[in-house]
């Protein structure tokens, strides 16, 4: 147990008062009947201890209470997290932003400490794929486990606060743990003992420390709470300019809105920039750039790789002769080899994204509510589809009785072409996040099939058309169906992105902003984009209707599917670097990716000691640490066993299998 | 619910594994917080926390005191003493006695070619009390130089003088316990939140208790001016103005203590005569306040039971730092609010043993607030040493302030630079450059090896920081409290006191005055006791066990005595002669660099909470420096507007002295006309300032001066001149 001390001052204990019934979202405070459930009085094991606190309420939900007015912004509560937690410079579990407005000397700064809100909802959660979140009937505390964690990010994607941290140098997300071993002994949270300003406070939620009135669901700048429900109460009685702006280089103020009694509205623009909508449009190419890369790469490469596979299984079904497997048997099998292996290097390449690339296996660990899971499962059942398919195609089995071949053939190809679309389904649901309102719209799928379409056929009209010119065949027949997929694909991208900027611009908040930026600091690029998707479209609509045909013909094509295949890659890259989380404001330098971005170039970064990491090279390290870590794996193995190990590997995949249906 | 999984997995926290927490006092700024520091089973310091019933802190620290167990780990600290014949040769290792031999020689050389006082000492604040006490006795007594001084004339020499001045001696009359019995505060230029955030806690906490009314005078919106009940938004350097409209409207209105007047002070028709020339009409013409502000202030501060005014380098650090400290004095002497419980004077000083460099250090006088200039301290502390009462100068000589411009002219030829660094902490970096480059002699002694300063230095000596040694500090409210020795110094860094020790015994057999040198610090903490006792500021009471026991002292504390003093003056007895306080006329001149058509901006400049000094400390503690890991300016939207400047990009800055680039922080918080610069950071904002100098304390005016802002075109070029002055 956390060591009380004797001089421990009041404060710095949790008050034992009579907690209401529900929170203000209609969820019972009492998380567990500590008589009867057989989760209570469980130890929970903290560092190997297996004492059970003595914390009166230690089954009620708790949460962080925050007085706006009083914050300093002394970092005391971030310091006082972070030595606790050992943590390096680049990482903060808890961190203090600010948003401020009005003019001198009638000036309103507020200050907004924030870390884990240990939500009623945890997105968080749900979202791991590795399942390293658990939600405890002790305090309601959200904890990880770092060990578990395989370093993918989703949870930082999904959060609305910014609270699990990816530290990329470990290729782990490690965040706030609710400081569980003080709560054990009745202690307060170090950051919330550590407050000098009056702000930061700590109890049961829903009850107010004392000398204090409110416990408000949101403040200025804060993200909705409608998302996860959060645990976190606010005090803020002091007025506020009409309008607040940020520090940071992120271009949203929060303006008051009357209707809705006060409450502070996200709207793009930056305060300190007379009008950030005016500002000068530009390409920023090498910004496109970024550790999403590996993404760019996989989503797209398996969007083609399903479109491809569906028109060649369903193509001569249709009737579309040329794609079947009588006509050239050997281009057909090849080219669903040349599939399952692009395929296999993309999925290879997806996992680089990954802190710890060995451990890609823990992504199926919450299929139950991962969307990353889904994902991960139902694209690795299409691959495995895709490559039953492939190889009975080989003519290997043809001492086996026909009709069973026929019908492995047929399954596995009706199955993949069911399996395809649906994992790229489950694909776009990976981005419809609440907290990033720039992916939260259907455009996702729209774009996602879209490519499957258009990549897809580009994908076989390059394999067949050059195999029909060197059989002296025209191709005008093939690319005169095949344009059909390509037109179609590129016309379900241009109305996704139509609706999404009317979306963007009418929701207002931090989607505004990523419309801003893709006008304005991407503007070149945005606009290239749109007019490649427009000329891609009309090029293949000029090639179909001249018959372009022979050498020439296949020229020009290769000419658009290069205009397609690049506006597709810089589209994917704005998808990913455009995003703008629905977090809490910045400082001027912590928290402020304009800042963390200035620091990478200017060399500022090269010192640890200005808490930006520098430009992300971490792969390497990511590949060192795997070594390592599956060499360590395999002495476990031999140390224990192999019957051992395969025990454990059984008793983990059950888990798994039995989580799905719990 | 247990959400996520079937069965809980063991929870894994970060554990330090403390074994042991030892007893200390932070070394940083001059709250005095008591801190535990944690060492594991290797005995190396990972941890720091708050002592829990320490009467200061209560358990609290703020960001600084957090991570203080970071310095014993911090990068370049000094290892081993270095030597070079020439600033532009390389440094080599040597060894101790070889280095303090060289020092030694070198002061003899050049005090005997010209002169006693041609060899220079600059200490500072941030030793230990028995440390600037040894070092006072090797400077007054066995080397004999004048111009020794400390860098406290850069933060609280005005505070010193102002005390001097009001009430006949050093020592602030008041404690943190006031909030809790004052019904009015009144804050001249300080920023209690962001610079003493533990005091402002402290604030708080009697706030949460019974509310009582704020006034913050300071030209930027700070935290605590936000804070605040009332801001008073005062043009640069008028304070005087403001003090002197005060006391105006409570004499005009009948509202000042007369009883206390006549028993307590003397010179009020004087003083009568120059306030009645401050109308707040006038006033408020030249200070920036309104009339009704002014008279709404007065009558709340008088009306008050009792009232209080605490300060920092906002008064301190003007030409007018002395006076206004002096104004401050004056209106609680007439609303009888000194030396009471929530009425007094207080100011808030800077660094942790500020207090212990002006009671012990001989830098202004001789120990325990005794003065070259009277006879009978003279010959009590020569009596005590065993020297000739003559070998003491009759006046004080330089101060800091007038050191360097005596280097820069060729009167002084050595200096000796203890734990300061003025390549960076002092006004108009050019012309520190210059004046360093002609000293025959520069001995640095510190704790890192890349301060600045080593630029130009001939012999380095490595120091032990904070705990690493042992001894007391004063803070703020006069409490006197332990530092014990934590852990070692790194290589063979050498605490002050061994460094000055040996220092003495270099000069023991050179014909030089023999005076004893106790070898530990509580040998030495015992004759501050015996030179102590029956004064003002009385260490008899104390010792270190008290110390740690009681979590520090308030000096008065008498032998046989329980514990210390709260509050001085309680009796209305003051130090001058006739025990009575002075009431003393300020009649205001505006000698401030002001803004013209040339150099259109106000340049203030100051701390911010996660950096302490010249950041040779918090400047490598990751966690703190990545609050501000870099110079910027705040500066207004809209007079960046009119420039073309935006937020997040550099701008350049030209004074009369010099220029700087910039990243500039766009905010209201300061007004059209003026910019701020935290002071922290080599080559920039002191490369700008002025810093004309008080005439009383010789402290320099940072705060008000003027400059021109420009767009820079090149911002690459402007982030890669930042970036090459910034090795931490």
């Amino acid at each position: 147990m956390f060591k009380v001390r004797d001089n421990e001052p009041d404060y710095a204990f949790i008050p034992d008062v009579k907690a209401s019934k529900c929170s203000q979202h209609g969820t019972p405070i009492q998380l567990v009947d500590e008589k009867s459930s057989e989760l209570a009085g469980k130890s929970l094991n903290i560092n190997g201890d297996d004492g059970v606190g003595e914390n009166p309420n230690r089954y009620k939900q708790h949460g962080f209470h925050f007085t706006a007015d009083n914050c300093i912004a002394c970092h005391a509560c971030e310091a006082a997290c972070s030595e606790k937690n050992d943590l390096p410079a680049h990482i903060s579990f808890r961190s203090v932003g600010y948003v401020e407005g009005g003019s001198y000397p009638a000036y309103r700064r507020v200050n907004i400490s924030m870390a884990c809100n240990h939500c009623e909802d945890p997105v968080c959660l749900k979202g791991c794929p590795t399942r390293a979140y658990t939600k405890f009937a002790e305090y309601g505390a959200v904890l990880q486990d770092p060990d578990i964690c395989f370093g993918c990010g989703y949870c930082t994607w999904v959060c609305p606060y910014n609270a699990p941290q990816l530290d990329l140098v470990k290729g782990q997300v490690s965040k706030c743990n609710m400081c569980v071993d003080r709560l054990e002994v009745g202690l307060k949270p170090a950051c919330a003992s550590a407050c000098l300003g009056g702000a930061l406070d700590f109890g049961i939620i829903e009850t107010t420390p004392e000398n204090r009135d409110q416990a408000k669901l949101d403040i200025p700048g804060f993200p909705t709470p409608e998302i996860t429900h959060p645990n976190i109460r606010f005090q803020q009685t002091r007025s506020l300019p009409n309008e607040m702006g940020r520090a940071d280089t992120m271009p949203l103020r929060y303006v008051r809105d009357d209707k809705a009694s006060g409450h502070y509205r996200p709207t793009v623009g930056s305060a300190t920039s007379e009008d950030g909508a005016v500002e000068k449009r530009q390409w920023n190419l090498k910004k496109l750039s970024s550790r999403e890369n590996p993404l760019v790469f996989f989503t797209l490469i398996s969007q083609a790789v399903i479109g491809a596979f569906l028109m060649l299984f369903l193509g001569p079904l249709f009737g579309f002769e040329t794609l079947s497997y009588a006509q050239h048997p050997v281009v057909y099998t090849a080219l669903l080899f040349a599939l399952l292996a692009v395929e296999g290097g993309a999925l290879g390449m997806s996992t680089l994204h990954l802190g710890k690339p060995h451990r890609f296996y823990r992504a199926f660990n919450n299929l139950r509510y991962s969307p990353v899971s889904r994902e991960v499962a139902s694209l690795g059942l299409f691959y495995g589809l895709l490559g039953a398919y492939a190889v009975t195609t080989l003519g290997l089995f043809n001492w086996l009785p026909d009709f069973l071949v026929a019908t492995l053939m047929d399954v596995s190809g009706w199955l993949a072409v069911l399996v395809g679309p649906l994992a790229l389904y489950a694909m776009h649901k990976i981005y419809r996040i609440k907290a990033r309102p720039f992916w939260n719209h259907w455009q996702v799928l729209t774009s996602f099939y879209g490519n499957m379409l258009t990549l897809g056929a580009l994908t076989i009209a390059l394999v067949y058309a050059p195999v029909l010119i060197v059989q002296g065949e025209s191709i005008q027949p093939l690319m005169s169906v095949l344009v059909w997929p390509i037109l179609l694909g590129l016309l379900m991208e241009c109305a996704g992105l139509f609706a999404h900027a009317r979306y963007l611009v009418c929701r207002g908040d931090e989607a505004a902003a990523s419309h801003l930026l893709q006008r304005t600091q991407f503007g070149n690029t945005y606009r290239a984009r749109n007019v490649g998707l427009a000329a891609g479209l009309l090029a293949a609509v000029v090639c179909v209707s001249i018959g372009a045909d022979g050498g020439a013909g296949l020229f020009a094509w290769l000419l658009v599917a290069a205009i397609i295949v690049t506006t597709a890659l810089v589209g994917r890259a704005l998808f990913y670097v455009l995003v703008i989380p629905t977090t809490m404001p910045g400082a001027f330098f912590w928290r402020n990716a304009g800042f963390q971005e200035h620091a990478r170039e200017s060399g500022l970064a090269e010192m640890p000691q200005a808490g930006v990491l520098p430009h992300e090279h971490y792969q390497k390290e990511a590949l060192d640490r795997a070594a390592k870590e599956l060499r360590e794996d395999f002495a476990t193995i031999k140390a224990q066993g192999f019957g051992v190990s395969l025990r454990r590997l059984k008793e983990n995949v059950m888990a798994v299998a039995k989580s799905c249906f719990a | 619910m247990l959400f996520g999984r079937q069965q809980k997995n063991p929870i894994k926290l970060p554990d330090k594994e403390v074994v042991e927490w030892k007893y200390t006092t932070c070394g940083y700024c001059s709250t005095g917080c008591s801190i535990e520091v944690g060492l594991n089973a290797a005995g190396k310091g990972v941890s720091c926390r708050g002592v829990g019933d320490a009467p200061v802190n209560q358990g609290k620290l703020c960001i600084k005191g957090i991570f203080e167990y970071e310095l014993f780990d911090t990068s370049n600290r000094g290892t081993v003493p270095l030597m070079r014949k020439k600033p532009y040769e390389l440094y080599e290792q040597t060894s101790w006695d070889q280095a303090l031999n060289k020092s030694a020689s070198e002061i003899t050389r050049i005090q005997e070619k010209y002169g006693r006082d041609s060899f220079a000492i600059v200490s500072t604040g941030q030793l230990l009390t028995e440390e600037f006490y040894t070092l006072g006795k090797l400077a007054r007594g066995v080397i004999g130089t004048n111009n020794y001084d400390g860098n406290t004339t850069l933060c609280m020499a005005s505070a010193v003088s102002g005390y001097k001045r009001s009430f006949g001696s050093d020592g602030p009359p008041g404690c943190y316990d006031d909030f809790e019995d004052t019904e009015c505060l009144l804050a001249f230029g300080s920023n209690l939140p962001e610079q003493h955030p533990i005091i402002y806690w402290r604030l708080r906490q009697a706030l949460e208790k019974r509310k009582f009314p704020i006034i913050v005078v300071d030209p930027r919106v700070t935290m605590f001016a936000q804070m605040a009940d009332m801001h008073l938004p005062i043009t640069p350097g008028t304070d005087v103005v403001l003090l002197n409209s005060l006391a105006h409207v409570i004499l005009k209105e009948g509202l000042e203590d007369r009883a206390y007047i006549e028993a307590n002070t003397t010179g009020f028709d004087d003083f009568l005569a120059v306030v009645e020339q401050y109308d707040p009409v006038t006033a408020s013409r030249i200070c920036g306040i309104d009339e009704d502000t002014i008279r709404n202030v007065a009558r709340l501060y008088a009306k008050a039971g009792s009232a209080m005014s605490i300060w920092t380098m906002g008064i301190n650090q003007s030409t007018h730092g002395s006076d206004g400290v002096v104004g401050i004095n004056s209106l609680n002497l007439i609303t009888g609010n000194i030396g009471r419980p929530g009425g007094t004077s207080l100011s808030i000083t800077g660094q942790c043993n500020a207090m212990g460099t002006r009671e012990w250090s001989s830098c202004s006088g001789l120990p325990g607030y005794r003065l070259l200039e009277r006879e009978g301290d003279r010959n009590h502390i020569a009596d005590y040493w065993g020297i000739d009462a003559d070998f003491f100068p009759k006046k004080r000589g330089l101060a800091q302030t007038d050191i360097f411009p005596a280097i820069e002219t060729g009167q002084i030829k050595g200096l000796w630079l203890v734990a300061t660094n003025p390549m960076t902490s002092m006004p108009n970096t050019a012309r520190i450059r210059k004046t360093l480059e002609k000293l025959e002699c520069l001995i640095v002694q510190d704790a890192y090896a890349d301060v600045e300063t080593t630029e130009y230095a001939h012999i380095y000596l490595p120091a032990a920081l904070w705990a690493e040694k042992e001894g007391v500090f004063t803070n703020t409210e006069r409490r006197v409290n332990l530092v014990r020795n934590v852990t070692e110094p790194p290589g063979d860094a050498k605490p002050d006191l061994w460094i000055f020790n040996q220092m003495a015994k270099r000069f023991a057999d050179t014909g030089r005055n023999k005076i004893e040198f106790p070898e530990t610090a509580e040998q030495v903490f015992e004759q501050l006791r015996e030179l102590s006792k029956g004064r003002m500021l009385d260490y008899s009471g104390i010792d270190y066990a008290t110390l740690e026991k009681q979590r520090g002292v308030q000096w008065p504390c008498t032998e046989g005595a329980e514990t210390g003093t709260a509050r001085l003056y309680s009796d209305g007895k003051y130090q001058y002669p006739d025990g009575k306080a002075k009431l003393i006329p300020l009649p205001f001149v505006d000698n401030n660099e002001r803004p013209d058509e040339e150099y259109p901006f106000w340049l203030n400049s100051g701390r911010v909470v996660e950096h302490f000094h010249t950041r040779t400390r918090t400047g490598k503690v990751g966690n703190q420096n990545k609050f501000s890991p870099t110079p910027y300016m705040e500066m207004n939207p809209d007079a960046a507007h009119e420039l073309g400047i935006e937020h997040m990009s550099y701008a350049r800055l030209i004074s009369r002295r010099g220029d700087a680039v910039v990243l500039v922080q766009l905010t209201h918080r300061v007004s059209p006309n003026q910019v701020f610069i935290p002071f922290h950071f080599h080559e920039c904002v002191n490369r700008l300032t002025l810093g004309l100098l008080d005439p009383h304390s010789r402290q320099p005016a940072f705060k008000q001066n003027s400059v021109r802002i420009e767009a820079v075109a090149d911002q690459v070029a402007a982030a890669a001149t930042n970036r090459a002055a910034r090795s931490f």
